[in-house]
Parts: structure tokens; sequence; C-alpha cells
């Protein structure tokens, strides 16, 4: 008996969170099947499931076209972040220079700043460069990040020395070392660097609220903003447009669930 | 001097010198030129633009107006209220952020691991959900008239609450929206903490007769100090700011300005009012502010935090 009601102690707590965790996304997506004259029962599965609200969607805005935007700014910014890190960890570790620790710190205050303080000259910087509107606008600020920095000093750190000295010794240069040496051994923690910073700039919000004014060039958060805006009690169709707007994570999650919560674990929040 | 660790570089040399000087710059270059022209020049430029009245258009010259911006700022009751609001949002997300996940983690330190493998992958689900999307999902579960939580409200025979309308009751919605996305990670980083203790440590106070409460208390708690105060400082760094996406776009705000924090105010007399010269000094003093703040909690930290062994 006491056995029992601890055992129950256990798996009622996690059983709560998992119910709070997953219910509301579980109701955004039989919400966006449910046909119209259904929108407002409470049933946990409509009684007759219908694509109609994505049909809706997809009439109503260009949601193919701001998903590849989407997915084109957050391919990129994961694939800057990483090169952008990766050559500043290997500064970091490989040399011991004046001025290194000026660097590091420069690197790790930089995330302390809040977006809002720097968002009207960032703002008037990028219009003068012509950056509205466009996915290299989304991009080039976000480039690179403190947070890749220090995920991949702290991967470079336990590298094997004797590797790196052993390439050298055989003449090859610093950049030939970090391509065919480095890299292929920090496979594991480049990918999920790359997973990490793709799926914080798919949810990307703030810097896309500024610079996209025009549906058909924003991605994927704001492009709900503007749905939402448009049609805010459509909550069939704006179920269906929130399901595809975070469709390709959960799909990403799904599949490689583990690593990507051992990768947020290790990098702490952000 | 320069110091390496690879050989071929040790042989002193004025030419290899000066490249061993130089190669790390050019391998931080990318990294240091997008910090400094896209964060720390806008961080000097939003400092000068405190000292000026300007209507963001660029036809119109910045207006040197002295210290005024931080005197209006500093006196202006919407300023005292946003300042007032951030805290209340801090306050309110450190039980969801902090206190429960810590419980969760105590009491399901031992589930056996397939179990604890799924409820994982699940409560960690709103952690990865677009905050936009947590913003439009639960606009809709809490929506006055067919949300489902009120449909449920009102089958227990409770009146239907106004969770975005209500001024008393919208700031906490917002704070519950926020934490939402943060409770299950915070319990996954302090189970694995939790999980991490050295057995031996809580075997010994058992044999010592120390009840459960006890092993919490004096060792368990203890030990995971560093990530309990860890995530505490995360959330009064940065909670506010995390709840700017649910502000802008559920409230705006309201209702009677009852969900503004300071971060939405700078956005607001930015990006709405377009008074840029009001938007930096309240950028300048909410960031003076949190750095008194981070610089206070890293020396707790430090004085306060139990490490093991």
């Amino acid at each position: 008996m006491k056995a029992d009601a601890r055992r129950l102690s256990v798996h009622v707590p996690m059983i709560v969170l998992s119910l709070l965790a997953v219910f509301p996304v579980w109701w955004m997506v039989v919400t966006s099947l449910k046909p119209e004259n259904e929108i407002f029962s409470t049933r946990l599965w409509p009684a007759s499931p219908s694509l109609e609200n994505y049909a809706y969607v997809l009439d109503a805005i260009p949601m193919i076209r701001i998903l590849w935007n989407t997915f084109a700014m957050a391919a990129a910014t994961a694939t800057a972040q990483v090169l952008t890190g990766l050559c500043a960890a290997y500064a970091l570790t490989r040399w011991r220079f004046r001025g290194a620790s000026v660097a590091q710190g420069l690197i790790a205050l930089s995330w302390l700043v809040p977006f809002q303080l720097t968002m009207i000259p960032n703002y008037v910087l990028a219009t003068q460069l012509g950056l509205l509107n466009t996915i290299a606008g989304l991009v080039i600020p976000n480039a690179a990040a403190a947070f890749a920095v220090l995920v991949l000093t702290n991967a470079m750190r336990s590298f094997p020395k004797d590797l790196i000295d052993a390439a050298r010794m055989d003449g090859a240069g610093h950049f030939r070392v970090l391509c065919e040496v480095v890299v292929p051994n920090l496979r594991a923690p480049l990918a999920s660097l790359g997973v990490l910073v793709f799926i914080s700039a798919w949810n990307e919000y703030f810097w896309p609220l500024l610079l996209t004014r025009r549906i058909e060039d924003t991605v994927v958060q704001i492009g709900l903003q503007m749905f939402m805006t448009q049609e805010g009690n459509q909550w069939g169709a704006l179920m269906a447009a929130a399901t595809l707007a975070s469709l390709p994570i959960l799909l990403l999650y799904l599949v490689l669930h583990r690593q990507i919560i051992e990768s947020f674990m290790r990098s702490g929040i952000r | 001097m320069v110091q390496t660790f690879d050989i071929t570089n040790a042989m002193p040399g004025r030419a290899t010198a000066r490249r061993v000087v130089l190669q790390p710059w050019v391998y931080l270059a990318p990294t240091l030129a997008t910090l400094v022209v896209w964060i720390y020049w806008p961080l000097i430029e939003a400092l000068y633009l405190s000292f000026f009245q300007w209507n963001m258009l660029p036809t119109a010259t910045p207006r040197y107006v002295g210290l005024d911006n931080y005197a209006n700022l500093l006196t202006l009751p919407e300023m005292r209220r946003a300042a007032w609001n951030t805290v209340l949002y801090i306050l309110g997300l450190l039980p969801l952020s902090v206190v429960l996940p810590t419980a969760v983690a105590m009491l399901t330190q031992d589930l056996s691991a397939p179990f604890r493998n799924l409820y994982r992958s699940l409560i960690f689900i709103p952690m990865i959900i677009a905050p936009i999307v947590a913003a439009v999902l639960w606009r809709w579960l809490l929506n006055d008239d067919h949300g489902l939580v009120n449909a449920v409200l009102e089958t227990v025979g409770l009146s239907p609450v106004g969770f975005l309308k209500d001024p008393s009751i919208a700031l906490w919605t917002l704070v519950w929206i926020t934490g939402w996305k943060l409770i299950g990670f915070a319990t996954l980083l302090l189970s694995a903490a939790n999980g991490s203790i050295d057995p031996g440590y809580v075997e010994a106070a058992r044999m010592d007769g120390a009840t459960r409460w006890q092993v919490i208390r004096d060792i368990r708690l203890p030990l995971l100090s560093p990530t309990i105060l860890l995530l505490t400082m995360m959330t009064i760094l940065f909670g506010a700011q995390w709840s700017f996406v649910y502000i802008n776009a559920l409230t705006g705000g309201g209702p009677l300005q009852s969900t503004t924090n300071v971060f939405y105010l700078m956005w607001d007399y930015g990006f709405q009012s377009y008074s840029a010269g009001w938007s930096a000094t309240a950028g300048i003093l909410t960031f003076a502010g949190f750095g008194v703040i981070a610089v206070l909690c890293l020396w707790l930290m430090r004085r306060f935090a139990v490490h093991e062994g």
C-alpha cells in the first residue's frame, strides 16, 4: 500500500506537468482540424475532421512563401553562427595573446544588452544599408552570437591538443587544421549547436517585427501575428496557421528530441 | 608577450611573432565585428540619443536636450507603473521557473528510466514552441466567450474570467504564459542536477537516521543551490524581456496600462510614438538598473552557492 502511494506520488506531478505542457498544443491541432460548425464544441477530437481551415490559411496569406523565408533565415543564421563561433572559439583556445580576455569579455557581456535598447540605432542602420524587408537583413545582425562562441569554446577546451600539434608538425596551416582536424572531431557539438540556433532563429520575433513590414517578405512568427490582427476571431484558421508555424520544429523535435533536450540543457536558457 | 602552444611558432623571429599576434584577431574578426556593429556601437548611440529629442524621421535633426529626458522620465507616472510591473513580472515568474520545478524535481527523483524519458520529452515541448504560437494558443484557450478554460469554469459553476481584459488579472495571465514555456525546462535542469548528486551523501545521512525532509533540506537543496541560483538569476535578468512578446501580441500594455513593463515602454516610445530620445533614455535606465542587479546576483552566487566536494 505504502509503496504504491509512494510510486503514485512520484508520477502525479510529472503527469500533471506533461498534460499542462502538451494539452494546449494538442488543443491547437484539434481546433485547426474542426470544421466551422464544430469550432465551439469542447470535444477532444473533431467529429468530422477537415482540412478546410488549412485551405483557408493558404488562400488568405502566402504561407508557403513565408515558411520558406523562415527556413532560409533560420538555416542561414545557424550556419553563420556555427562558422563565426568556430573561428572565434579556435582563436580563444588555440592562442594565448594580449587582449584575449578583453575579447572574451566583449563576447560574453553582449547577451546582457537588451534588444530594446539597441533597436533604434539598429533599425536606422538596417534602413541605411537597404536591409528592410530582406532575409539578409534578418540574418546579418545575428551572424555571430556570444552563445555559440561559449558553447564551442567549451567543446574545444576538451579537444585533445596532441591531434592539433601533430597536424601542425606536418606543416598544416591553422585554417587547414581547423577544417580537417577540429571540425570532423567536433561534429556532434557542432550539429547540436546548429539545431539549437536553427530552432531559436525559427522562433525569433523581435528583429523580424521591426524589419519586415510586408507579409510576403516576413517570417512565420510575424506572419502569424499579422494574421491574428486581421482575422483574430477565426479560431479554426488561426490555429491552422499556428500549427503550420510550429510543424517544422515539432517534426524536428520528434526525430531529435533527445539531442535537442540535451543541448538545450547543456547550454542553459536562451 | 605572445605565447603559443606549438613548436613551429616558438622560435623567436619578428615575422612569426607579428603573425601570431595578428592571427587570433583574424579568427575573432567576424564575431567581434558583428557584436560591435550591431550591439556595442548601437549601445553607445543609444546613450547618445538619450540626451536628444528626435522623432526618428531621417529628415529631422535630433535636438540636444541635456538631461531633460532623464528628468522627465523619472517623474513620469507611466514609467513608475512600468517599473513596478517589471518587478511584478519577475516575482510572478519565480514560482513557475524556480519554486515549482524544484519541488517537482524533489518529488520525482526516483522515477525509473523509461518513464523519465517519456515525461522529459513531453514537458520540454513548450520550450520549443514559438512565443507567438504560445500567445495565439493561450489567447484561444483563455478566450472570454468560447475559450475552453472559461467553458470548464462555467460547468463547475464559476463565473467566466476576463483573463486578458480584467486589469487586475491580465498581468498574471501574461506571467502564466511566459512561465508555461519555462516550467518544463527548469524542471529538467533541476532533475538533472538532482540526479547527479552523489548517492553516498544521501546514504550516509540516512544511516545517521535523517528523515526524507532532512535529506532534502540539508543535502539536496544546498547541493542544488548553484542550479537554483542560476535559474533565479536568469529569471530576474530576462523574465521581463521574455514577456515582451505576449504584451505586444496580446494586450498592447493594456487594459489601463496594467500589463506594460519597461521593455514594452521602450518599444512603445520608440516605434509607436516615435520619440527615440525617450525610448533610449528608458533603455539606458533599465540597462543600468539590470546591470547593478546582475553584479549583485553574481556576487550572491559566488557567496552562497554550495559546491560539491
